[in-house]
Formats: structure tokens, sequence, C-alpha cells
């Protein structure tokens, strides 16, 4: 089978898939979720207004025209507009994207190369003091909790040295580069623990195999062995670690967003949640899982490219 | 080359570094910031603080509070004076002012902004009940104005809304006299039109935009915004075709001791820009206000020590700095309610009992900072009906009483009777509100179980009447008793404010007079006959008024905090000198 059409078959699948996700949230917001008028129409409603909201909102129709709705949107990314703020979604979406983007997207890739970096390193020095004091830094680098990094960044270098803008956001480039350096370094430092400890395991776990030793005897260096060979057969978990985390980019970081004011996706999210604001949470759902998908069918066709033994089927 | 290139992005990286933002000094800028997103700048859908304080910087309404007088005093703002209002309280005649110009905007022929009339305030209201709408703000004058509801009704089931359909109660007689015709007596109707549900918006422009009204806010205001953006940061420049409006020249004495009367007498709005940052976390709201790049905060709860004394003085530092401190009451007032459907709770004695359990002197201290107000009953201070004097007899501490009353109550010590589950949102200081009111209640044998609730969740529980106890707030609608006194009024049940379900016909005959009274020493006296009776039947247990503790920069001008802040920022003014120095010192 050719990639074009592993790559149309994966993305029919898409079709069910999304079937199913639409029926998860469906079931989760009509069974469980509280009644949005009461939300909508704060603290003076009354019954007879409740019951008109609901009818304006179609939530007295039949659960097969409610559920279908929502299929709907899922196909054509039209979401309607917000319970909560009567604002166009895919507007809030568009809006609140490239902010999300601009931090997650420069932290990630720091993220990832400096731990790619830092891991070979560990994987050529393994068990010796410097591999030991960088477990033990990552170890305690994923023991400190986020907002105590952040509640520490803003105190001391954004505000005590001046360093940094202690929160704000300007919209283009480079108006937004000063706001975005604090929440970006914070990532990394954030993301580096676990991404460190993992593409060691993932290094480790290679640096032993028998075409390892069969390269020695050949009389290969280190470095070649580690780059040229470990690094390349290592690519199938590091894909599969790096591009599943995509999708979830543009979700932003919820925390980092809300202390330093970026008005993205993340505070987005949890406002609709709070407010059970059900067309958001809906959009922001279908989103994440198209996202998903989309992003497994990318990372099944790297493995064929990075890794000649595995076949589509 | 490789190492020049790291060593040009490495400067890069370092100017950028540096380029942190500097405070302008050489425009009147107003910074100020808001704690939560704002939805939008459509008036009828500004159910929320946030919201209405960003719709009013732009849009105005018939009447307004004076800026510099207490208690609340309603003043005309686009009305050119108070309204005539008939013997029988029933008819309101407004005349408009003349010549006041909407902002101009594309949706006006050569995008020039008209002369407000009094068509736009029919218009606006109609808008109000437009059931297609659904406003959150329909409350306000929903059975209010003669006809208005039967008009609401007709279209409710129909396509399309007609506006041009006359409404008995609420006409523009000519171009600029504006007639109400109430469907009964209600005094506090007056209230409404200074609220931001009420404020007038041009027809033309909410066609032209249709359900992007929301994004384009035209109004009459002191402020322009051009459109709306649901971001970080508002910014509204100074409208340069505001009518002739300004700053008071009189005000009451605490006002004028003060010194709020500098600007007497000049053209308003008094800055040239308003900047209105969106932070929703305490830490940089608090660093951003010590940097001087916000002109006040309200102190967070967790800096509360470090800058405020024991004798409620600015900590020295801050002081140091020029920064000064307010501390000034709110209308409101927490509550913990007993859903009176659920049949342990008709029994007096046990509410009273449990209200004798309760130290609200302890909660204060643990929650408040021991800055707020035991409540004694419903009314807070600063409105009529408050009586400053009055204790009320089931307020706690007194346990040896609460036991008596108990046994009393028909379960001794506690025996016999069931755990009662006390229902409060989610957050940390509510949880540890609920275990703090657990342990009280332990203390007279009362088992409580905490439970807690996502916003949504809690109000549906209320709503469907399963919840046991619950804790909660109100704040004030407007400055009048009826808006505290009617969250105990029997028809008021959920899904209406009266969340507790209380139902006692005394209570709500009385009520009923009261509610039609025009202002006056007898409407006080019904008022604090309801007061006390609240304070007796136990309904609740009372928790604390509470107060805002807000420090502000010595360069801004005019500032205090009020419950009805809405068109403040036009008062605001900032010394640009004094600005320059104190910023040294930052």
């Amino acid at each position: 089978m050719n990639i074009w059409t592993y790559t149309i078959r994966r993305l029919l699948y898409v079709i069910p898939v999304l079937l199913g996700v639409c029926l998860i949230i469906f079931v989760l917001f009509n069974l469980v979720s509280p009644d949005p008028s009461l939300m909508m129409l704060g603290k003076h409603a009354s019954a007879h207004q409740m019951a008109e909201i609901r009818h304006e909102l179609g939530l007295d129709r039949s659960w097969f025209l409610q559920y279908w709705d929502i299929v709907k949107s899922a196909f054509t990314f039209d979401f309607g507009r917000s319970w909560s703020t009567k604002q166009e979604i895919t507007q809030m979406i568009k809006n609140g994207a490239m902010p999300s983007l601009t931090v997650s997207v420069p932290a990630f890739a720091a993220s990832t190369i400096i731990a790619l970096i830092i891991s070979l390193f560990v994987a050529f020095y393994r068990g010796g003091k410097f591999d030991k004091s960088i477990v033990i830094a990552c170890v305690a680098l994923m023991s400190i909790p986020a907002l105590a990094y952040i509640l520490f960044g803003q105190k001391i270098l954004a505000y005590d040295w001046g360093l940094f803008e202690i929160s704000g956001y300007e919209h283009g480039f480079p108006a937004f580069v000063p706001f975005v350096l604090l929440p970006c370094i914070i990532w990394v430092v954030l993301s580096i623990g676990p991404d460190v400890r993992f593409y060691r395991t993932v290094m480790l776990d290679e640096i032993y195999q028998d075409y390892v030793r069969t390269a020695r005897a050949k009389g290969l260096t280190e470095n070649v062995i580690l780059f040229k060979h470990v690094l390349k057969n290592a690519m199938i978990p590091i894909i599969t670690w790096v591009v599943i985390q995509i999708p979830f980019l543009i979700l932003g970081a919820l925390l980092l967003e809300s202390f330093f004011g970026i008005p993205g996706l993340g505070g987005i999210t949890l406002n609709a949640i709070n407010s059970a604001d059900f067309p958001v949470v809906r959009a922001m759902t279908v989103l994440s899982a198209v996202a998903y998908i989309v992003f497994s069918v990318i990372t099944d066709v790297l493995y064929t490219i990075v890794d000649p033994r595995v076949r589509l089927k | 080359m490789k190492t020049m290139n790291f060593v040009l992005a490495l400067l890069l990286v370092l100017s950028l570094l540096s380029c942190t933002k500097k405070v302008d000094v050489n425009e009147k800028v107003l910074n100020l910031v808001v704690s939560a997103k704002v939805k939008g700048m459509d008036p009828i859908s500004s159910d929320d603080r946030y919201s209405s304080n960003e719709v009013a910087r732009v849009y105005e309404g018939l009447l307004e509070y004076h800026y510099l007088k207490r208690p609340y005093t309603l003043v005309p703002n686009l009305a050119e004076a108070l309204p005539e209002v008939s013997s029988d309280g029933l008819t309101y005649i407004f005349k408009i002012r003349k010549g006041v110009l909407f902002h101009d905007d594309a949706a006006f022929p050569e995008g020039k902004g008209r002369e407000l009339t009094a068509e736009d305030f029919v218009y606006s209201l109609k808008r109000l009940a437009d059931p297609k709408l659904q406003s959150v703000g329909w409350w306000v004058l929903d059975g209010k104005i003669k006809g208005l509801n039967e008009w609401r009704k007709k279209y409710a089931d129909l396509p399309a809304v007609d506006y041009k359909e006359e409404v008995e109660g609420l006409k523009a007689v000519d171009r600029y006299t504006l007639k109400f015709v109430l469907a009964r007596s209600f005094p506090q109707f007056l209230y409404s039109l200074a609220m931001p549900f009420t404020f007038a918006v041009a027809q033309e422009v909410v066609d032209h935009y249709g359900k992007e009204f929301i994004n384009h806010p035209v109004g009459t205001g002191p402020f322009v915004l051009p459109k709306f953006e649901q971001t970080n940061k508002i910014v509204y420049t100074k409208n340069p075709k505001f009518r002739a409006k300004l700053y008071p020249s009189e005000a009451t004495d605490e006002f004028k001791e003060l010194g709020y009367l500098q600007d007497a007498g000049k053209q308003l709005p008094l800055v040239d820009k308003v900047v209105v940052n969106i932070l929703e976390e305490d830490q940089p709201r608090w660093l951003n206000f010590q940097k001087g790049n916000l002109d006040y905060v309200a102190i967070p709860k967790d800096n509360f020590d470090t800058a405020v004394t024991p004798s409620k003085g600015l900590a020295e530092d801050l002081a140091k700095k020029g920064i000064k401190l307010l501390i000034s009451p709110s209308l409101d007032v927490t509550y913990t309610a007993f859903n009176h459907e659920n049949k342990l709770f008709s029994n007096l004695k046990l509410r009273r009992a449990m209200s004798l359990a309760y130290d609200v002197n302890k909660s204060n201290e643990l929650f408040y900072n021991s800055n707020a107000l035991p409540a004694q009953s419903v009314i807070p201070p600063g409105i009529a009906g408050y009586m400053p004097d009055f204790k009320n007899p089931w307020r706690g501490p007194d346990l040896e009483q609460a036991k008596k009353l108990l046994a009393e109550a028909g379960y001794p010590a506690g025996k016999g009777l069931p755990e009662i589950t006390f229902d409060c949102p989610s957050s940390t200081i509510s949880r540890q509100m609920g275990e703090y009111l657990k342990s009280q209640m332990e203390q007279i044998g009362v088992h409580l179980k905490v439970v807690q609730n996502p916003w949504p969740d809690l109000q549906k529980k209320i709503n469907n009447k399963t919840v046991m106890l619950y804790g909660i707030a109100w704040g004030a609608d407007y400055p009048d008793a009826e808006n505290f006194l009617q969250l105990l009024y029997g028809p008021n049940k959920t899904p209406g404010a009266n969340g507790s379900n209380y139902d006692n016909p005394e209570y709500n005959k009385l009520f009923e007079s009261a509610v039609v009274m025009q202002d006056g020493p007898e409407r006080t006296a019904l008022y604090e006959k309801l007061n006390r009776m609240a304070a007796d039947q136990a309904p609740w247990i009372y928790g604390v008024h509470r107060q805002s503790f807000v420090l502000h920069h010595s360069w801004l001008r005019n500032y205090f905090s009020s419950d009805f802040d809405q068109g403040q920022a036009q008062y605001l003014n900032v010394d640009l000198e004094k600005k320059a120095e104190m910023l040294k010192k930052l």
C-alpha cells in the first residue's frame, strides 16, 4: 500500500471516531452537566424565563436533533456562539490560538531540542557522575510544582530584577516577544525533567542492543554509534512522544496563560468549563479530537520514513 | 561564522530583554485592572460587574448616582432633570438632553454619529424586553411597565419582533420627551434607569452589526472603543465630541474633607485614554501595581498582612512610595441558607440553635482578616432600614443557649438529627469556610457533611431544592433595602432570588406594603420591621457585610471604591508630574 492510500484510509477512520466523540460529548453534557439556563440568566432567573431560554437554545428538542447538531459542528467547524459571552466561537478560537502558539511552539521546540541534547550526553556518559547528577536534577525539577516556578519567575526575575515583563501580551511580531520570554523559559524548565528522563531511557534501551556491540566490534567511534545509529533507531518512541504532544500545544498552558495574562485558548477553555458554556467546551473537545487523530496519522507515516521495517498495512 | 551567528542571536535576545515596557508619563492614561474576562459590550448582556463597568465607559443612561454624595443619590445623566412623577406614582415623564451625539461609526450616514432622542430609549428598553434576545437584565423591567410584558409574551412565539408596535407604558411623546407608565407603583424603578441594562443604544448600529453588535460599542459616553476584542487589554480613547459635562462642584462632607473637589467644574472626562488590563491572578495584579503599571488594586488576601497593619493602617514601605489605602464598606451580606422546603428546617428552635452555635467573630478573623462587619440581619449598613444599634438575639456564639434550644427542638445533643449536608462552591476558601461551619456545629452535636460543587452544579442543586444548607453572598443591584429583603420574599422562591425558599405570610404581606411606598420615614420603619423579623426568624445563619481594601497611587486623583462605580473612569484624573516623580521611588 502506498503512503497516500494509507493516509486517506486513516483519515476516513476519523469519521467513526468523531461520531463516537460527539456521542460522548452529547451524553456527558445532556446527562451530567448542569442546566445552562441558570448560568445564562443569573441571579434573577424565573421559571418562565428558563423555559424560554431552553427553547431558544434548542434544549427542548429531541435528543437525536441535539446530537446531530454536535455532529454537524464537528464536520463544518461551525460551532455557533458562546452561551456565556455570545461571541462567535470560531472567532474566539482564532483570536486565542495565536497567543497560545506563540508561547507553546517555541517553548516546546526549545525544550525538545535541549532535552534531546542532554539525553544524548547522558547516554554517552551513562552510569557516571554526570549521568547521576542529571537524573537527580531532573527529579528535583519535576518535584517542584509549576506554580512555584511561575510565582518565583514573576517575583524575582520580572519584578525584582526587571528582566522580563511581569505579565501582559501584545499582538503581532515582534511585539509579543518580551511578553512570552518568561513563560517560555518556565515551560522549558517544567518540561525538561520528564523529557530528559524519557529520552534517556529510550537511548539506553537502544545502547544495549546487539547492533551497538557489532558496531563497536567493527571499530566505529562512540560518536558515530550514538548519533548515526542509536539516535536513528530511537526515533520511533521519540516521534511518538513529540508528535502526539503537538495537538495539545494549541490548547495552550492554562496556568501560564492565566498568570501571565496571555489571552490564549487555555483561559477560554477554563472559563467555558466554569460557566457550563457547552458550545465552547464542545468546540474545544472536537478540535482536540480532530487534531489528535490527524497527528496520530502523521506519526504513523513518519514511522515508515525513519524505520523501513515499519510497513503500511 | 557559526560563532558570529550565535553572538548575534544572543544580542537580539538581550536587546529584547531590555525592552521591558516603560510607563508613559506624557499622556493622561488611566491604567486599570479587572480580574475576569469581559464578555462583551452589549448593555443588555452586562449582568456581571466586569462587563457592566466596561459598557458604562461607552454607553450612558437617563440617570446616574451623584459621584460625590452619600447616601447614594440619583441625578440626571442623559435626562435633563429628574422626572416629573404623577401623584399616584405610576407615570414618569423625562426630558432628554438636547444635542447629545452618538459616537461616530460606519453605521450612521457618512459615519457621523447622530443626535440621541427619546425614541432611542424606547428602542433600548424594548430591546431589553425582546424575547428573542433573552437578556439577563429583563428582571429590572419584568412586570414593571404597563403593556411591556404583554408585548414580550406576544412575540415569544412569533418569528420576528416588531419594535414599531406601541407599548402603552413606554412612549416617546416627542423628540425629547419620554413617558413611562408603570403597571404598579414601584419607586425602585428609577434605580433601574441608572443600570447599564437600560443604557441607550442606536437602532441603526444594532441593525448594521447584527449579532456582532456585542463587539461594536457605539454610545454617547465619555470614551470611545472602535472594536471590542475578547483579549487581555481594552484601550479606550476620550470621546472628542462628548457633551458639556462637568466634574461636580458639590459633595458631602466626607468627600470635601478628603479633597475630592480639586477638579470641580472641569470638563469630563479628565484623562485621554483608559487602558483596562485583564489579569485573573492575584500575584501579577499585585506586582504590576507595585511597579506603577496599574493605578489602583484591591489588596489580594495573601498580601493583606504585608500591606495593612493590625491597626488598619498602611504598611510603612508602601506609604513611603506615596501609596494610599482606602477602606470602604460593601453593600452586601454573606450567609448560610437553610432550605426551608426541607421539613427539618421548619423547626425554628433548630435554626436558632445552629445560628447561636456559629462564632461569626472567629470566622471574620479567619476569612476576612477581621475587616468585615458581622451581620445582624439581612440589610447592610449604608441604606435605609439598617439599624446600627440592633443586635440579633440569635447571633452566636452562645453555646449554652444553643444546646438548650437544640434540646427543646427535639434533638438533645444532636440525638435523632440526621447528617446535614452543607453545599458550597469549589474554591479553597469555600472549603475552608465549610470546614469551619462544620467544626462550629460539632460543638453542639450537629453533624455536617461538606460538599463542594462547581458553581453551575451548586446553582442546579439550589434550583432543584435538593440542598439542605448552603453558603452564598448577595451584592446590591441598587442601594435600596428592597433588593435585600426580597431575598426572603415567598413568591421569589427558586428559581427566583429567594434560594432558601423562606415563605412567611406575615413577612410577605409586610414586604408587599413596603415596596410600593415612596422613600420616607414610614417606609424606613417598615424596612426596619422586616429586618428585625428576618433576624428573629433565623431563616439564615448570618455571616458578614464585607469591606473592600484598595490601594491607589498618589498620582491618581478622585478615586474611591464604590459598589456602583459604573462610569467612574470619567471622573478620575492623573497627576503627570507626581507620577513622574513617584515612579522613581517604585
